[in-house]
């Protein structure tokens, strides 16, 4: 049987969620044999191919975490957001509280350890979005795997479902919003 | 009588006419998602959580605000239901701020609760993002209105359970928002007491106390029913415990009669207020109390007890107790004095109090104790309240709030009697205001003026018995007690024509030490319409929290007490128990100067336990089981909610411990 090609993306997230997937333990050993790894964090390939399944930790917050969350879409067939920043915005949402250039001023030049601070503007630099978003407020997402981050059985949930073809709604008794 | 039958989901049920749908549902075991519910409170259909078909109905309805009625065909699980409930959550959720991961409700909120329930792994709609400042102001409680959901329900157990009606809605749409008095900060509202209620109402983040904030979810905390022993209404508790400490002290019944708390018993004592005794203590050759094991500490007391009571015989000890502790130290402590000191020296902090409410009531009835009182709950019921010299808010805070309770349903008349300092005088339809000293005047001009109000019979049979108020002449005596005719005649209209009144009296009235006050009220009351003439509905605020159980075990003195005047005529020593009560009373202080050897027990340092000879530690309310007897006479008990430091034992023991160290050889009559 072919192996199923996945890529996992890592956006605006803080890497807890890829962190919650390496704490599968051994379950990890029977996906690994049925899946096929591209763009990862985990195996550092760098290009977007088409794969069967593509995996987002993290919000959009960026312009350019727009603009690769929907090349994803085009290459992937079936679209896992994955932990709450992902599904709802999560953690990173918190700045959407406040206007942009005020984060901005807070991070780059407020932070008590800052010394002459500076907003970075240079040319090529992803431009922050007014707002964060989560992934579905931008393509259309197929399934949601919520948690921060979500319990490593759900994740073995989902993707088990997604091996077997079924589209996962994670069951109650697995559902995190924290 | 009144029964109804509907069906619902296919099933006949049976229920109350008069009820609500959500009602009938919940007493037969058919669950009905709720937010704005609160079983309690008037419902106001908030938040469409509880949207039920019902045939003929055009459109859902919420069944927490829908009538029931006989024959009704209703639908609580449809798939056009849940849709609508998923879209309802999905709407909340996306409306305000509900990132759980940085809200310190997650874990006990209703509303994620639901999420999980609903399956909601995704927001369709776009979000608000909404930054309302949070309100910190307040020394307890915070709002964060990012998390709100606008349910009402803190601000309906604000008006109708506590009856201050601190908060209500500000605002209009997006920016609508939960405000208090007009809009001020929280810790600014002057109508607010702190209670804290509208913390437990809240299902959501919104509302939160400082004290509990991110120190344990329920479900890592212990839940343990307890009884509040602060003050005398003796409310029933939920403690939440962990690592050892206390996270959070919630009202039992939530919206039910006793629903409510107040700031002390819900925040107070998650605080430690004073230093802590953790060992014993023994004062040595220079003068300094020393920390010592408890068998040295004890090894003294006992000695010292039995040198004193052989030298100068068994009259020469004298034992107080404060009515803070509970019923089991207080009854080992009268055993201890009774039984192995041999006399009847002994007395409770609050001893003055008991014999002024005891002379008093005896006057008026022969024979009659404290029985002669009435309960809380009778409040509750009153078509007319007087308050004498109280403020209950100050004193009991949930006695206020059934007051208000009472009065703002519309259905009791509040008049008080006291002095103009007292702010309770505010929330009165009538506010007799007698010249300090000039109470019992006052109040007997009030008793005339009732009496002359009564129906015709009536007044004729009043007047019998009141023969000592025939001579008076109510004009003069107005004016001599400062009070104002036309308020006098008000109030004297409401109280006659009234058919549940009760009268409630406190603090400033017992300080008076004068017992012909307690007969007035009482003598008051018992013309004051319908009533038992020998138990009219009169209710004392007493001073501690297990003062009745204390004086029901026979630790106030009935003769006079004074501490001084029994160190001048032979008492050598003084056995002073005072628990977890912190007092720094000159009065006894001074009492104690003239005594030998003193030995005191408590749980805190205290400029008492500064002038004992050894001081032995007490567990604190929450480190013991024990039982404690509210104002009104009922007794519940704790269990022991968490581990006293060195492993303090209880007073019951220490005392045993004394007992069998004592020797009293030499027993002189
Ligand atoms: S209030 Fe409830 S739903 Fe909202 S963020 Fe807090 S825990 Fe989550
Ligand atoms: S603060 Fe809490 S109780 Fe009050 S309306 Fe908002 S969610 Fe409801
Ligand atoms: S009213 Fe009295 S018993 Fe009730 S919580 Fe307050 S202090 Fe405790
Ligand atoms: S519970 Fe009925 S509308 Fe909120």
């Amino acid at each position: 049987m072919a192996k199923v090609k996945v890529a996992t993306f890592w956006l605006e997230g803080c890497a807890g969620c890829h962190m919650s997937f390496l704490d599968l333990d051994e379950a990890i050993i029977d996906i690994a044999k049925a899946v096929e790894f591209h763009r990862s964090p985990i195996t550092d390939i760098k290009e977007i191919e088409q794969v069967d399944v593509g995996i987002v930790e993290g919000s959009v917050g960026s312009t350019e975490e727009e603009d690769v969350l929907k090349e994803l879409r085009e290459h992937c067939k079936i679209l896992m957001a994955w932990g709450n920043c992902a599904c709802f915005g999560g953690i990173c949402g918190m700045r959407s509280t406040m206007d942009k250039e005020d984060a901005l001023r807070r991070g780059y030049i407020e932070t008590e350890s800052t010394y002459q601070g500076k907003i970075p503007h240079p040319p090529g630099v992803p431009q922050l979005l007014d707002k964060v978003k989560a992934l579905n407020h931008i393509v259309k997402v197929d399934c949601f795997v919520p948690g921060c981050p979500p319990a490593p059985e759900a994740i073995t949930y989902a993707l088990t479902e997604l091996l077997a073809g079924r589209i996962p709604v994670i069951p109650i008794q697995m559902m995190r919003f924290d | 009588m009144n029964g109804i039958i509907l069906t619902i989901n296919g099933k006949q049920v049976k229920g109350k006419a008069g009820s609500t749908v959500l009602e009938i549902c919940e007493a037969n075991g058919i669950n009905v998602p709720t937010l704005c519910h609160l079983k309690g409170l008037t419902d106001v259909g908030a938040c469409r959580m509880c949207l039920v078909e019902i045939e003929k109905e055009r459109r859902p309805v919420p069944a927490c605000t829908y009538p029931a009625r006989d024959g009704l065909v209703v639908q609580t699980s449809t798939e056009k239901l849940e849709k609508h409930r998923r879209l309802v959550l999905e709407l909340l959720f996306t409306e305000r701020n509900h990132l759980c991961a940085y809200c310190l409700a997650s874990g006990d909120c209703e509303l994620q609760i639901l999420g999980y329930e609903y399956q909601i792994d995704s927001w369709r709609y776009p979000y608000s993002w909404p930054s309302f400042p949070l309100d910190s102001s307040d020394k307890h409680v915070m709002i964060d209105h990012n998390r709100c959901i606008l349910c009402g329900r803190c601000v309906r157990i604000c008006s109708e359970k506590v009856g201050v009606h601190t908060l209500d809605f500000g605002y209009r749409g997006w920016k609508d928002r939960i405000s208090a008095d007009l809009n001020q900060p929280l810790g600014e509202a002057s109508s607010c007491i702190d209670c804290g209620a509208c913390f437990q109402a809240c299902p959501t983040g919104a509302i939160w106390a400082k004290s509990s904030a991110y120190r344990g979810r329920p479900d890592q905390c212990k839940k343990m029913r307890s009884v509040c022993a602060l003050c005398g209404v003796g409310c029933e508790i939920d403690v939440l415990v962990k690592n050892n400490a206390l996270i959070r002290i919630d009202s039992t019944e939530l919206a039910g009669d006793r629903g409510v708390l107040c700031y002390k018993g819900r925040f107070d004592q998650l605080y430690e207020s004073h230093q802590g005794i953790n060992t014993p203590l023994l004062r040595d050759d220079s003068g300094k109390l020393k920390a010592c094991s408890i068998g040295n500490a004890l090894d003294e007391v006992g000695e010292k007890f039995g040198n004193i009571v052989a030298r100068y015989g068994k009259n020469s000890i004298a034992g107080i107790a404060s009515s803070k502790a509970s019923n089991e130290s207080l009854k080992a402590f009268k055993k201890f004095m009774t039984d192995i000191i041999g006399n009847d020296l002994i007395d409770t902090i609050d001893g003055d109090e008991y014999r002024t409410i005891i002379q008093g009531a005896t006057k008026f009835r022969s024979g009659a104790g404290l029985n002669i009182e009435t309960t809380l709950e009778e409040i509750l019921k009153a078509d007319c309240l007087l308050v004498v010299g109280v403020n209950p808010l100050e004193s009991q805070q949930v006695a206020g709030s059934y007051i208000f309770r009472a009065a703002s349903q519309g259905k009791a008349n509040l008049i008080v009697l006291d002095v103009d300092k007292n702010p309770f005088g505010f929330h009165a339809s009538t506010w007799l205001k007698p010249t300090k000293g000039k109470e019992e005047l006052a109040i007997n001009a009030l008793t005339k003026a009732v009496i002359g109000k009564l129906s015709a019979s009536n007044a004729v049979k009043a007047k019998e018995n009141t023969t000592s108020l025939g001579a008076m002449n109510i004009t003069q005596a107005n004016k001599e007690a400062g009070i104002d005719v036309e308020d006098l005649n008000n109030a004297a209209a409401m109280l006659a024509k009234s058919k549940h009144s009760v009268v409630v009296y406190g603090k400033d009235i017992l300080l008076r030490k004068n017992p012909k006050l307690i007969t007035a009220i009482l003598r008051l009351a018992s013309k004051s319409g319908k009533q038992n003439p020998k138990k009219p509905r009169v209710i004392s605020l007493k001073p501690r929290g297990n003062s009745r159980g204390a004086w029901n075990l026979g630790l106030a003195n009935k003769k006079e007490f004074s501490l001084s005047g029994l160190t001048k005529n032979g008492v050598k020593a003084v056995y002073l128990l005072l628990a977890d009560d912190y007092i720094d009373d000159t009065k006894i202080i001074d009492g104690l100067k003239g005594a030998k050897f003193v030995v005191v027990q408590a749980s805190y340092s205290s400029p008492v336990t500064a002038s004992a000879n050894v001081v032995l530690p007490s567990p604190t309310w929450a480190e013991r089981k024990g039982s404690y007897t509210s104002l009104d006479g009922i007794t519940k008990s704790t269990p022991k909610l968490t581990q006293p430091q060195n492993n303090i034992k209880r007073d019951e023991d220490i005392i045993r411990g004394i007992s069998k160290r004592i020797k009293i050889s030499d027993r002189r009559s």
